[in-house]
């Protein structure tokens, strides 16, 4: 079975790619990129013109919910969602009941994950930092690490006491495992549901201050700098925090960081009346935040885009603002608000989007991922985009279990239309038929 | 049709006016044993999730005024402790053809995702610390009969304002009806960035009260030393305490007012709270004749009171 992807701009930031070719395929691997492929018989066409064909996306963050939030999402829908979104490889976070913290509950992951009716994705997972995500004792790292585990995380539950993340990160030094860390000092947060700022001070609602973000950033890169151990930051909210990202790599620790489109898309004026699909953690902060991250994003402080798709149910989301879950579905709009947001305006290049996207955050988790080399992956794994489609986001066309996003009736510009994770295949309902071409 | 009272933040200075008047026009009407126009065979849901006896209270007596049928509910004793969410309750309440909702509740907001559900009016009886705005149509009835007029008035709101919402909903009423509002306090009490709250910051009473016409004190709750925003009870009140002392300071016959309950001792002095100066029990007064005017706004349009 020979498949080829024709005449679309090949994106690879792996090789530093960017021309207007053809990829083939062969079963479930690539066979290589050129213009001499469209010459050979192949079963399938996909006409690729005017669309970008790129390596299929990495998600650093994303929450599956199972086991314990099946009524928010189920590693079926999650990963349906994710294939939607253009993602081959996801990065399941370990807050889930219980927390991911024994090698039984990643084998349950990666079983799950791995059943027919799934999306087809790579589910990458994400154990507990400590036992029961506590603070306090370091889980079963090792086994866990056996298992299948790719990074490791105390996710919403930060780490409070400086001495357990410093032997925490002691331990994965030896282990050889990335950290990736939620920073915020939770005595600050003082249970707050939004940016402290000036419609906090108006609505009445308990302010999250950026110190509490900040402060918690600049312990663990200390930590970081003098363990050795690889930090990954999770969604970073303030300029400060990223003064201090750009400092802790100046000094040399080993540190990336992450973004998440709801921190470049939208400011705290935005929780307008109490609107619950604007909570999210770290809070929405301000325009001088955004403009300092989209520069972050350019100058390569800030590594990776991850989606945060934190799924929650309708009702759970339907209540008094204080007594709402912080976060929203993701998956399914993240390419069309990147490239709405940042590409289009000029901030990224389309390699720089696809970098953020795919490459970079294959390489700081090291997996087998963010490439079009063949060979490289298991099996292929492609994204073609359309970055002129012009679509609305309706919450009910997604294949995600949560329908609440802040996203739904936006304007979006850019589209995944075919994701091949191997032999599955996700084609969108707005690629063309008149597209595709089967011998 | 109808409409909702969730805050003095969304009206316009005509809605103020509007609703103003008409709760001098009921006082009028009660003092003087004229009839009051009904809004018979309405029924109004009493919502109160946050203890309150003084604010239903005077709901109550507004509605039995106005020959409005109340239906109580209170939060411990209903399903909501069964787990119902709130969303669940308002619907409930609605389809049980409840036609308005007072409402209390200690989280920001409450008042708005009930409006959202209900389709019919909501009154905030004072949601967390977002807004309370039956309390500011009271205080500034008060002021008004007292002082004549809010506009060029300097009103100093004094202690917790950044856990108050009667410092917001006054603040919100006072300055769009072209009043001079100042929040005063320490730095821990007043919100850390209150650049959208229509006030000036002072942290010391006596420029902040300076030739003020009317202060308001608000209550200063005890847990604000547990959560070390403040040292003791005996410091905050050698800064900020109204009393003899420090009245003197603002302008000649201020007003000084209070939303209750009071510590005496704490932010206001014996002397302060029922001198000649204090416009205490006016608030509580005129508190049931802004309520009636606040149901009659919700449910009406027309605003001219029937001569009967």
């Amino acid at each position: 079975m020979r498949t080829l992807l024709k005449n679309g701009r090949i994106l690879d930031p792996s090789q530093d790619l960017d021309e207007v070719s053809s990829l083939l395929l062969e079963d479930d691997q690539i066979v290589g990129y050129g213009r001499e492929f469209e010459n050979v018989e192949v079963d399938e066409t996909y006409d690729c013109t005017g669309m970008w064909i790129c390596p299929g996306l990495v998600d650093p963050h994303v929450h599956l919910r199972e086991p314990g939030g099946e009524e928010k999402e189920t590693i079926i829908t999650g990963t349906q969602a994710a294939a939607a979104g253009g993602y081959t490889t996801i990065c399941c976070m370990p807050n889930t009941n219980p927390p991911l913290d024994s090698p039984a509950l990643i084998d349950f992951i990666l079983d799950r994950a791995a059943s027919p009716e799934a999306g087809g994705v790579f589910v990458a997972p994400v154990g507990a930092l400590t036992k029961g995500m506590k603070g306090e004792e370091l889980a079963d790292l090792a086994a866990m690490k056996k298992a299948g585990i790719i990074a490791a995380s105390d996710e919403q539950f930060p780490i409070q006491n400086a001495l357990v993340m410093s032997q925490a990160m002691e331990f994965c030094v030896q282990l050889d495992l990335p950290i990736m860390a939620h920073c915020e000092d939770t005595n600050l947060t003082r249970g707050g549901s939004m940016n402290e700022g000036s419609i906090s001070a108006m609505l009445g609602l308990r302010g999250i201050p950026r110190s509490a973000e900040e402060i918690a950033i600049v312990r663990n890169c200390l930590l970081s700098l003098h363990t050795g151990c690889q930090l990954h930051i999770m969604r970073v909210s303030t300029w400060g925090a990223v003064e201090m990202i750009r400092q802790a790599k100046f000094l040399g620790a080993p540190v990336t960081c992450e973004i998440c489109p709801m921190h470049f898309t939208f400011i705290e004026d935005h929780v307008g009346e109490f609107d619950t699909r604007f909570k999210i953690l770290p809070p929405l902060r301000t325009q001088v935040d955004i403009d300092l991250i989209v520069q972050a994003l350019a100058d390569g402080t800030i590594d990776c885009i991850a989606s945060d798709h934190s799924p929650h149910a309708s009702h759970e989301v339907d209540v008094p603002f204080e007594e709402a879950p912080f976060g929203s579905a993701q998956l399914e709009s993240a390419v069309g608000v990147t490239l709405t947001m940042l590409t289009h305006k000029g901030v990224l290049s389309p390699l720089e989007t696809i970098n953020k996207l795919s490459t970079k955050p294959a390489e700081i988790l090291r997996l087998e991922a963010g490439t079009l080399k063949p060979g490289e992956t298991p099996v292929a794994q492609i994204c073609v985009i359309d970055p002129d489609c012009e679509w609305t986001f309706d919450r009910h066309k997604t294949f995600s279990k949560s329908k609440n996003t802040p996203f739904d009736g936006m304007n979006l510009k850019g589209k995944t239309m075919l994701t091949f994770s191997g032999s599955e295949i996700y084609r969108d309902a707005l690629f063309p038929d008149s597209r595709y071409t089967l011998s | 049709m109808s409409r909702n009272l969730l805050g003095i933040r969304h009206l316009d200075k005509n809605q103020i006016e509007d609703l103003l008047s008409l709760s001098a026009d009921f006082k009028l009407r009660v003092i003087e044993g004229r009839p009051v126009p009904k809004l018979e065979k309405l029924v109004v849901g009493m919502l109160f999730f946050e203890n309150s006896t003084r604010t239903r209270v005077s709901f109550e007596q507004a509605a039995y005024y106005l020959g409005l049928k109340t239906a109580n509910f209170s939060a411990s004793s209903s399903s909501m402790s069964k787990g119902e969410t709130l969303k669940d309750t308002i619907l409930t309440l609605r389809y049980e053809r409840l036609n308005a909702l007072v409402m209390r509740h200690r989280m920001s907001g409450t008042p708005t995702l009930a409006a959202r559900h209900f389709g019919g009016p909501v009154i905030n009886a004072g949601d967390g610390q977002h807004e309370h705005p039956t309390q500011a149509l009271g205080d500034a009835l008060t002021i008004i009969e007292r002082k004549g007029d809010l506009a060029g008035k300097i009103v100093a709101i004094v202690g917790d304002v950044d856990h108050s919402r009667v410092a917001r909903s006054n603040a919100w009423l006072l300055s769009k009806m072209g009043a001079e509002v100042r929040f005063v306090g320490p730095r821990t009490l007043i919100p850390p960035y209150s650049a959208l709250l229509p006030a000036t910051v002072h942290y010391d009473l006596a420029t902040g009260i300076a030739d003020a016409d009317v202060v308001i004190a608000l209550r200063l709750q005890k847990e604000r030393m547990s959560e070390g925003l403040l040292s003791s009870i005996g410091e905050y009140a050698s800064m900020y305490q109204i009393n003899k002392e420090t009245l003197k300071y603002a302008s000649k016959g201020c007003l000084v007012m209070h939303p209750g309950p009071l510590n005496r001792g704490v932010e206001v002095d014996d002397i302060a709270a029922d001198g000649e100066q204090s416009a205490i029990t006016s608030q509580i007064e005129n508190g049931v004749f802004v309520r009636m005017a606040s149901f009659y706004w919700a449910f009406s349009q027309n605003l001219e009171l029937e001569t009967n």
